[in-house]
């Protein structure tokens, strides 16, 4: 992975993010560094978990210490490390007991930066929902599925949404090509080591990525007998 | 595998100033001819095409005749539904996704209905009748995708009588899913909690004619197709992938079973009760065009038996789940006009009960909250694995919604199986992996 540093595009970013994903935080701080622990690693994920993910989770944990395990309605997520994705990616395909033969999918999350509260219950007086973290950031979600094995589990990676750069799969993965394109298209994402890394969906010209949340979904005010529809992004409910 | 990769044919041989050029795109198009060599020739096919299944647009080098490197270009049909989904309450979605790979709707409902269904925590909840009844009219729509897959390859490769009975075949599913949901296609029947309305009375009667017509129809098609020295001819041993391309290019369904590896998600991981019907998972040892007809041929009958068994043991009661805060109040039905609220019901909120009004006017306009998480639900589709792969922030909308389209996957192993092709040939390759655009551009 190439430093993010070295191809920031100027100061200007840095200093208008409230909390700073600045050069000077580099990405493992992202997960608390050092400090990177189990979260409620005995209760929460051995509730949710089936025996044979578990033993996985353990397997994977023996080998990676850096691990995050989190488990959720019975699906098994690994938070690591966006400068070790490679590694593990080869350990979980070359590992006879993890023997992930397919990539099943590679899909991003954008959560902005900030404090962002969605109005969007102010017709119901339900509580209005923060979502948004301190530092803004994209993560990165690898579904790995084994045949041999016939078990499925996500690694998730983290990375700053103001320079995101992470290792590309391809060599590992030929189903990565496609999939860290549109990404790339999507998200913005730099996969280091991607043969090809330009637009899929998008024509090559165009300006932004579309599946950030600070893109806007557009569209135009609709006229039905004489009342006026806003487009869905601006509607209240 | 890495090995494999880095000799991978469809990179390594190329001229060497196009192993990095793929897509072509606007301005681009002028320098690619410009690079290669004067022997070479670079052909744009599409993206308005006869055989292109939909706007799929390929960029061949040829030396002569033959293929040396495909390229795909997509996007042609992007019409952001995954961001549009962003905006709309969790039902809403359903009509959505639908649109997605337009020849398997009701699979892409089920993958979102699942998804949704597994973030509220409510998959044991689903009732019996709802899940056998997904199982019956997802199966159906699988027959409906093969049989138009059929209908296409065939008048691809010239065979027209193929396109003009698989055609006619499919509307007889056709008809069935209409029966039950009221639209041919882009059916919006499932919801997250079950179904939207039960299915007529005379649906049994109809399904069971099907089931006794459809063998016919398919021996039909064995008998004028799978001994058919033309059709060999054309099929065979072309587009091949190996077990471990398949793999590789994560390639599923017909494709990964044509290689030998019998991977049926509905055997391994199980949706909607299907572990409990009996039926086979099809494969070949070829891994060429020939295999997956054969394959699509026999997952034909396969989902008949599915279909058959369904029927049998369907179960009565309620299709929905009980819980009213997620299920819609409204009782549809079909009226002159379509299908809609019932009289009694709308009778009942506008006359009679006013919290019942308000409950409905809450829920259509504001829909439900789905708890904090992220899952990843797969069914098989009749391309292969369709993931949903759904995020949700606590709201009453979607946060993302990932599709892992099996067809956009397969879009990416073009260049293996064309490469050395003549190019009458890709035609049928392309056609073999059954590509549907609207599911790989989304």
């Amino acid at each position: 992975m190439t430093d993010p540093n070295s191809t920031r595009k100027g100061a200007d970013s840095a200093s208008t993010r409230p909390t700073g994903a600045g050069p000077e935080r580099s990405t493992p701080d992202m997960h608390g560094g050092e400090e990177a622990r189990m979260r409620d690693h005995d209760v929460e994920v051995s509730v949710q978990l089936t025996d044979q993910l578990r033993a996985l989770r353990d397997h994977l944990v023996d080998a990676f210490d850096d691990l995050e395990v989190v488990g959720f309605r019975g699906e098994l997520t690994l938070l690591a490390r966006p400068d070790r994705i490679f590694e593990l990616l080869s350990f979980c395909r070359d590992d006879p007991d993890v023997r992930c033969e397919l990539l099943a999918d590679l899909t991003g999350v954008h959560w902005p930066g900030g404090k962002r509260v969605e109005n969007q219950q102010e017709t119901t007086g339900w509580p209005n929902y923060e979502y948004g973290q301190e530092i803004g950031r994209i993560e990165a979600n690898y579904v790995l599925y084994s045949l041999t094995h016939n078990h499925r589990f996500r690694i998730t990676v983290q990375l700053p949404d103001a320079e995101p750069v992470i290792a590309s799969a391809t060599p590992l993965y030929a189903s990565a090509d496609f999939m860290e394109r549109e990404m790339y298209d999507f998200f913005g994402v730099h996969f280091d080591g991607h043969p090809n890394l330009k637009r899929l969906h998008m024509p090559d010209d165009w300006n932004g990525h579309p599946l950030r949340k600070d893109y806007p979904l557009g569209g135009v005010d609709v006229q039905y007998k004489g009342a006026t529809v806003p487009p869905p992004d601006r509607r209240h409910y | 595998m890495s090995e494999t990769r880095a000799e991978d044919p469809t990179r390594r041989n190329l001229p060497e100033e196009l192993r990095n050029e793929y897509t072509v795109v606007g301005g681009e198009w002028q320098e690619l001819p410009d690079a290669v060599d004067d022997d070479l020739m670079v052909i744009n096919m599409g993206p308005q095409h006869p055989s292109t299944h939909g706007v799929l647009r390929l960029i061949l080098t040829l030396d002569g005749e033959t293929v040396l490197h495909t390229e795909p270009v997509i996007g042609y049909l992007h019409t952001g539904i995954e961001k549009s989904t962003e905006y709309r309450p969790w039902v809403q979605g359903v009509t959505f996704v639908t649109r997605m790979d337009y020849l398997s709707p009701l699979f892409n409902e089920l993958g979102y209905c699942l998804a949704v269904e597994k973030l509220l925590g409510i998959e044991d909840d689903v009732p019996e009748r709802a899940q056998a009844l997904r199982v019956i009219t997802s199966e159906l729509v699988r027959i409906g995708s093969h049989l138009v897959w059929l209908a296409t390859s065939g008048m691809e490769l010239g065979a027209v009588s193929v396109m003009l009975y698989g055609f006619r075949e499919r509307e007889a599913v056709l008809d069935l899913l209409e029966l039950v949901t009221g639209l041919r296609m882009n059916h919006a029947y499932f919801r997250p909690g079950g179904v939207s309305m039960d299915v007529p009375d005379d649906f049994d009667g109809r399904v069971r004619k099907l089931l006794v017509d459809m063998p016919k129809r398919i021996d039909e098609f064995e008998r004028l197709l799978t001994e058919n020295p033309i059709w060999g001819e054309r099929n065979k041993g072309i587009g091949v992938l190996t077990a471990e391309q398949c793999l590789d290019y994560g390639a599923t369904g017909p494709i990964l079973r044509s290689a030998g590896i019998a991977h049926d998600l509905r055997k391994v991981a199980p949706y909607c009760g299907i572990e409990q019907y009996d039926f086979d998972v099809i494969t070949t040892d070829t891994g060429d065009a020939y295999g997956r007809f054969l394959v699509r041929m026999g997952e034909m009958r396969e989902s008949l038996r599915i279909i058959e068994q369904a029927l049998d043991r369907l179960p009565g009661g309620p299709i929905m789940v009980a819980d009213r805060k997620i299920a819609m109040p409204s009782t549809l039905g079909l009226g002159p006009d379509g299908i809609g609220n019932t009289m009694e019901y709308v009778n009942k909120i506008m006359g009679q009960s006013m919290e019942a009004l308000i409950h409905h006017f809450k829920l259509v306009t504001e829909g439900f909250t789905v708890p904090e998480g992220t899952v990843y639900t797969a069914v098989e589709s009749p391309r292969g694995e369709l993931g949903y792969h759904v995020t949700s922030s606590g709201t009453n909308k979607p946060y993302r919604v990932r599709v892992r389209d099996p067809s956009f996957i397969h879009i990416g192993t073009i260049p293996a199986i064309t490469r050395g092709l003549l190019i009458a040939d890709v035609i049928a390759a392309v056609a073999s992996l059954d590509p549907v655009m609207g599911g790989v551009d989304r």
